[in-house]
């Protein structure tokens, strides 16, 4: 290795990590301004023009703020739980291709930090890191609500992680590769897997929704049973390390999202200047941010029981008929390219049969 | 108007000779019947008389007669006028009267609170704590010889504080120490909150439940409040749950008494009307109808013809923002952040926006006055009044429906939750829009006409669900009935006068009892007031629905998640001010 490789991964990292901090507060902005235009409010406005200051303004109030600890806290894992929820959530981006290759001087530069060739893998196993982080932090505020919180978030956590992970499968097959640069390469010329398995998109949609906690998934901080969940007892910086992880979250799961299914990076003359790669991806990120903020500003929340009903009778055994549709579909294909199409019609059967069950068991009253 | 209820439609006297008396004090009402053969009357009032409705228990004390009583005020379901009977016992203690709960199970917190407030025990009750003092407070506030800390004079005015054209510090009179009163062997410097609680937590203790599959599982106790986010205030309720399913539940209340009758009582009768508004602090307006309504049935005087159409309009009003308000909270109590509270705000602005022309105040309105209302409404008002009932309110309210009704997430959280039976319902005296939701049309604006509701054309609203889908559409079309009666207000208001006569500060009230009752958007709203004949009210008891619809949460909650908790106890619409008072 020479020393232009070390160079080029730290400059990479660099910008990463500075992209998704920077991301993280101006999605924070954005939030608000957008749930402001939805609440027929405008939303901060005052720091700087359109209140663009207003995260700097955020943040040095939380660094200055006092951080209080339970005094029956178990003091190591409470100043621990908010580290090991936030770095899972950035480290989980460096598999993210962010652009095609290009070409600097005599070297080809990737715009991913790792390439490497089980990059779906390394996703699931990163994103299942970060539920320690909440249900450590609920355990050591020695607080029932954030307890409570832990616990769900534990629960919902591992029930939808295996939803996830089937529809990572989906993408994997499409893609016919575990690596994220050729699962992206494989929708070229318009072929976004969306189209080709919209269901599959979907299912991975509401699983990451309820990954993240994000309404109307929120169950672990349900404000209004759980006062904050598992981060009521934290304050000051601690808590905003939480609101960092959780936001960061939300830009790469739906950095995820646009890489498996719509299209990553690709976009017209993407191959002529390869740093339009990136502009594509923040435009699909911003736009599925947009939607799960929209989510938010309108729907009230599941049940927690129902959410893993949910989870577990109606989204599980769909994934598994969308993952065998889509193998068998690409079977098919083989004969003849235009069956590939048939993925499409059956699993919106299968999504429509679903959405009936979603219909019976979200009305059903006791789940024992 | 303004007609006396009569009581003596049903003779308790020939029917027990021996146990019952009328009233005849002057100015009374009703029965007095004797503390042994109350059950037995009690029974025989619910049971073969049908009085099932038990709207109000309260206490009274009379000091001069060295006498304490206890007055039960009830209805039926099925209209009517209502029957008081009274039980006189000697004020000397222990005082003993046996419970009624068994017989109508709503009297459960109001003999609580006759217990705290003032000392009269009733054997019989499972539960008998104080409930809006501590368990550690010294004496019953609302007995005439009590005197709260800075006490000055029995009643206001106080004498000038600058007789000597000098100021005097109340304190100065009267230091704090000298009328700040402890238990026996009580200690404030060694006091830890922990031991007035464990009487509340061994309460519950006797509902927990053992598993039965061999498997040993803890339940945990959850404070719920009095700071939390979903308990509408300073409300707590001590949930005991087993996972995330409620296996019993207390409510706990009091954390923002402030002996609201007490004060009621020190005042004189026009100073009582702002106090009224700090009630129900979402529908001043109607708590202030309801005062005037008992005041002028005690003076007997008319109400001139456009206040009568002028207190309907704003009554209506009222309930229209204060449902729409209801359901944008109850939204966000199931988890919608705040978008739909944000539109709800949006039309009661402009409700509020009549209500600061009208009487100068948005929330705190204190707008009514005995025989009419403070003053005419001003034409500008009365136009946008007409722009908000003709055409921006309806579609609203259409609106709302149409967004939220049918969405899947919100059905599956209102749907067969929260279940409370017509039977448990009227057991437990609930009122308003809850009592209608489990299917029982009862609504004094039909059931007892006050006002002039009795020459407008609307339908008493019920649904036959008995669960949370059920309290949120009986408001959705409360809404709709209360702009019919509002279209047919604002097309048929009279001009005239406002006042019958001049307007005065001290207005000569007549000695007697009267029990005012309004339908307040939040249930039956009824002002018990006994004067004798001096500027203060002898007795002044606040009926509040928040305080006594919270007497079924247990009932609704157990078996229930955590998560319906809050969406249940959003659904009753408690108001702090008006539950704790």
């Amino acid at each position: 290795m020479d020393w232009t490789l070390w160079l080029e991964l730290v400059i990479k990292a660099l910008v990463l990590i500075f992209a998704l901090l920077g991301g993280f507060a101006y999605l924070t902005w954005y939030e608000r301004r957008l749930l402001a235009r939805f609440q027929s409010r405008l939303g901060p406005n005052r720091a700087g023009p359109f209140g663009l200051l207003q995260p700097i303004a955020d943040a040095v109030k939380l660094i200055f703020k006092e951080e209080l600890t339970p005094a029956k806290a178990y003091k190591l894992v409470f100043f621990l739980a908010p580290i090991m929820t936030l770095v899972p959530s950035v480290i989980i981006a460096a598999v993210i291709p962010w652009g095609p290759p290009f070409q600097l001087g005599d070297r080809i530069v990737t715009q991913s930090i790792a390439d490497i060739n089980v990059g779906v893998l390394f996703l699931m196993s990163i994103a299942s890191i970060a539920v320690y982080g909440i249900v450590l932090a609920g355990w050591s505020s020695n607080n029932k609500y954030a307890m409570l919180g832990g616990l769900r978030s534990a629960a919902q956590m591992i029930s939808y992680e295996l939803t996830l992970g089937l529809a990572f499968v989906v993408a994997i097959l499409l893609g016919n590769s575990m690596n994220l640069t050729d699962i992206v390469e494989a929708q070229r010329d318009g072929r976004w897997f969306v189209l080709v398995q919209p269901v599959g998109a979907l299912i991975l949609w509401i699983a990451t929704l309820a990954e993240v906690n994000r309404h109307p998934f929120d169950m672990p901080e349900a404000e209004q049973e759980l006062t904050a969940g598992y981060h009521t007892e934290y304050s000051g910086m601690k808590f905003a390390l939480f609101f960092m992880a959780e936001y960061q979250k939300m830009i790469v799961v739906s950095a995820i999202l646009a890489t498996l299914f719509f299209g990553g990076y690709l976009g017209p003359w993407v191959d002529r200047w390869p740093l339009l790669g990136p502009v594509y991806m923040f435009l699909k990120i911003v736009i599925l941010l947009f939607i799960m903020i929209w989510v938010r500003a309108t729907w009230p929340r599941i049940r927690y029981d129902r959410l893993m009903a949910f989870g577990w009778k109606v989204l599980l055994p769909l994934a598994l008929a969308v993952v065998m549709i889509t193998a068998v579909g690409i079977l098919l294909a083989e004969i003849n390219p235009w069956m590939i199409w048939l993925i499409p019609i059956f699993s919106l059967i299968a999504g429509a049969f679903a959405s009936l069950m979603i219909d019976r068991s979200l009305r059903r009253k006791a789940y024992a | 108007m303004a007609t006396t209820v009569s009581t003596k439609s049903v003779d308790l006297s020939t029917i027990f000779p021996d146990a019952v008396i009328a009233d005849e004090r002057k100015g009374y009402t009703g029965w007095l019947v004797e503390k042994d053969n109350l059950i037995e009357i009690a029974t025989y009032v619910r049971e073969e008389l049908d009085y099932d409705l038990l709207s109000s228990v309260t206490g009274v004390d009379y000091l001069p007669e060295e006498k304490m009583e206890v007055v039960y005020q009830v209805y039926k379901t099925t209209g009517g006028p209502g029957l008081f009977f009274k039980v006189q016992i000697p004020r000397e203690d222990p005082m003993e009267i046996p419970s009624v709960i068994n017989i109508w199970p709503g009297a459960d917190l109001q003999e609580r609170e006759i217990w705290d407030l003032y000392g009269i025990k009733f054997p019989g009750h499972p539960d008998l704590r104080r409930i809006l003092t501590w368990e550690g407070f010294e004496g019953h506030p609302m007995r005439k010889d009590w005197q709260e800390p800075f006490y000055e004079e029995e009643t206001k005015p106080f004498k000038s504080r600058w007789p000597k054209g000098e100021h005097i510090h109340a304190e100065e009179i009267n230091p704090y120490h000298d009328n700040l009163k402890f238990p026996p062997k009580f200690n404030p410097e060694n006091w830890t909150p922990t031991d007035p609680e464990e009487a509340l937590y061994t309460s519950l203790k006797k509902f927990t439940t053992k598993n039965e599959d061999g498997l040993e599982a803890e339940q945990i106790i959850v404070n719920m409040g009095p700071q939390h986010p979903s308990t509408h205030g300073v409300f707590r309720a001590v949930v005991v749950l087993d996972g995330e399913k409620v296996v019993s539940l207390k409510p706990v209340m009091g954390y923002l008494h402030r002996n609201h009758e007490k004060i009621g009582e020190r005042n004189t009768y026009l100073h009582n009307m702002p106090y009224t508004d700090r009630l129900d602090y979402f529908n001043s307006m109607a708590n202030n109808w309801a005062y005037a309504l008992a005041v002028e049935k005690l003076m007997g005087i008319e109400v001139t013809e456009r206040s009568e159409y002028i207190r309907v309009i704003m009554s209506e009003l009222t309930r229209i923002q204060n449902h729409l308000v209801w359901v944008g909270i109850f939204l966000n109590d199931l988890g919608a952040v705040v978008t739909p509270l944000l539109y709800a705000f949006e039309e009661r602005e402009l409700i509020l926006d009549i209500f600061e022309e009208v009487s100068g105040a948005r929330m705190m309105c204190n707008y009514y006055r005995f025989g009419g209302v403070v003053r005419d409404m001003p034409v500008r008002a009365f136009e946008k009044l007409k722009q908000l009932v003709y055409d921006r309110l309806p579609g609203k309210i259409e609106e709302f429906e149409r967004l939220l009704s049918e969405n899947e997430i919100l059905l599956s959280r209102v749907k067969g939750i929260g279940y409370l039976s017509a039977k448990d319902a009227i057991a437990t005296s609930m009122t308003g829009p809850m009592l209608r939701a489990s299917g029982v049309p009862y609504d004094i604006r039909r059931a007892e006409p006050y006002g002039i509701y009795d020459r407008f054309d609307f339908d008493v609203v019920t649904r036959p669900e008995c669960d949370l889908y059920a309290r949120y559409h009986v408001r959705i079309e409360e809404m709709h009935q209360s702009l019919r009666i509002l279209e047919q207000a604002v097309s048929t208001i009279p001009e005239g006068p406002i006042l019958p006569k001049k307007p005065v500060y001290q207005v000569r009230v007549p000695a007697g009892e009267a029990y005012g009752r309004i339908e307040s958007p939040k249930g039956e709203l009824g002002f018990y007031v006994i004067s004798n004949g001096k500027p203060n009210p002898w007795r002044y008891h606040v009926r509040a629905p928040s305080f006594i619809n919270i007497t079924a949460l247990e009932k609704m909650c157990v078996g229930e998640k955590i998560a319906d908790f809050v969406a249940i106890l959003g659904a009753i619409d408690i108001v702090l001010g008006e539950l704790d008072r």
